[in-house]
């Protein structure tokens, strides 16, 4: 019986050995096809990708940075905006406002930029000009040398309490970040517009003071663990700040915890 | 590694790929401060080259997520092939992005060398799986 089985395994083992044999070279075939095409199309995807992605971005720095507007966007809005709100330094709205807003934001900063435009309207109707509430914009330069500049920019237009104009007119006519957007023509523009002292505001932007304000409050920041802009902070005045977490860009997101302190 | 055991170690990097790519889109629309060890994440992302053609690409990472996902739930050649073709697409992308990263942009953020990391390993596995054409026959 043993010996029957024997030669049959044998021819079975041959047999499937054969096949095997035949089979891998067929598929080895197929499989390089496969390999060689998955490759390709993975290379020509990633290509595309990389070229779009190049084509279709702005200035680098190693590009020439966009030209400046020569006529700035936004200067009606702007002045429209802050016509007549108090303002001190980096301070929006009466200093006797029993609630403090904090802003901690970079003026390269996108989202910082959508909520200057879609929040802080409603905010100032309706908190700062009837004296409830006071902001602090809190400049933290994290994104680069434009953000640094910027920021000195507006602490000088700040030292003649046009702050909030400079930053929103900063924002209204923002370039690809750090391409250089924020420059000295841009800067003389925007001052001009907002009407500040501009030889004073060119000492001033460029003096060391300006610059160890700018990174006093960008190590602030850093230290109240900011880590993304805008981050909101919020209290009574003279208080203790919370942050306040937000979950959109409309003066909504932030209406409840102004609410909540106003009663408070 | 056989083919199933290669589909789940696929699918599971696959879904840690989704998470990690989910959380970035959830952030981007949502504003929200992304949490960061290495204190670049918004630098990166608020940058230019987060956006390609206006889609962030997060979004572009989510789909090939997905879709890497799926295609671990199928044993065709076919499938495997256009898992290795995502995935080494991922891969060359994820060089330049992280190559943005260290040069143009100075900054890196751990959630998008989490996802380089991930892409390379389903590239690897991707290649395994279909090299398993060839070892285990087609099925």
């Amino acid at each position: 019986m043993a010996k029957r089985k024997k030669p049959t395994r044998i021819v079975r083992t041959t047999t499937r050995t054969a096949t095997a044999a035949r089979a891998p070279r067929k598929l080895q075939l197929r499989t390089r096809t496969l390999y060689l095409g998955a490759i390709g199309a993975a290379l020509a995807i990633a290509a595309a990708l990389v070229i779009f992605s190049i084509a279709t971005r702005g200035g680098d720095g190693s590009e020439p940075p966009r030209p400046t507007p020569l006529t700035l966007s936004g200067a009606t809005a702007t002045n429209a905006l802050l016509r007549g709100v108090p303002q001190q330094g980096n301070t929006l709205g009466s200093p006797s406002a029993p609630v403090t807003l904090v802003e901690y934001a970079d003026p390269q900063c996108p989202y910082c930029a959508q909520w200057a435009h879609g929040a802080l309207p409603e905010l100032v109707r309706e908190y700062v000009r009837t004296g409830r509430v006071r902001i602090e914009y809190r400049g933290m330069a994290f994104i680069g040398p434009d953000s640094s500049t910027g920021l000195a920019a507006a602490v000088a237009a700040g030292n003649q309490n046009k702050f909030w104009h400079f930053v929103d007119l900063l924002y209204a006519n923002q370039g690809t970040e750090n391409s250089g957007w924020i420059n000295s023509a841009l800067l003389g523009a925007i001052a001009d517009k907002v009407g500040v002292d501009s030889s004073r505001f060119d000492d001033e932007r460029q003096s060391s003071d300006v610059a160890a304000v700018v990174n006093d409050s960008t190590m602030q920041a850093r230290a109240a663990g900011v880590n993304s802009t805008p981050t909101f902070y919020a209290g009574r005045t003279g208080g203790t700040l919370r942050p306040v977490d937000v979950t959109s860009l409309d003066a909504g997101a932030l209406r409840p915890a102004l609410d909540k302190l106003l009663a408070s | 590694m056989t083919d199933s055991r290669l589909r789940v170690a696929i699918g599971g990097l696959a879904g840690l790929g989704v998470l990690v790519a989910g959380y970035l889109v959830f952030e981007r629309y949502t504003g929200g401060a992304i949490s960061c060890t290495t204190g670049g994440c918004e630098t990166v992302q608020q940058s230019s080259y987060s956006v390609l053609g206006g889609v962030p690409v997060a979004v572009l990472g989510l789909c090939a997520y997905v879709a890497i996902l799926v295609l671990a739930f199928f044993r065709t050649e076919a499938a495997r092939a256009a898992q290795l073709a995502l995935a080494l697409a991922g891969v060359v992308f994820s060089g330049y992005l992280l190559w943005a990263q260290a040069v143009p942009i100075g900054a890196f953020c751990d959630w998008c060398l989490a996802s380089d990391a991930i892409m390379t390993l389903i590239a690897v596995l991707s290649l395994l799986r279909l090299r398993s054409v060839v070892a285990y026959g087609a099925s």
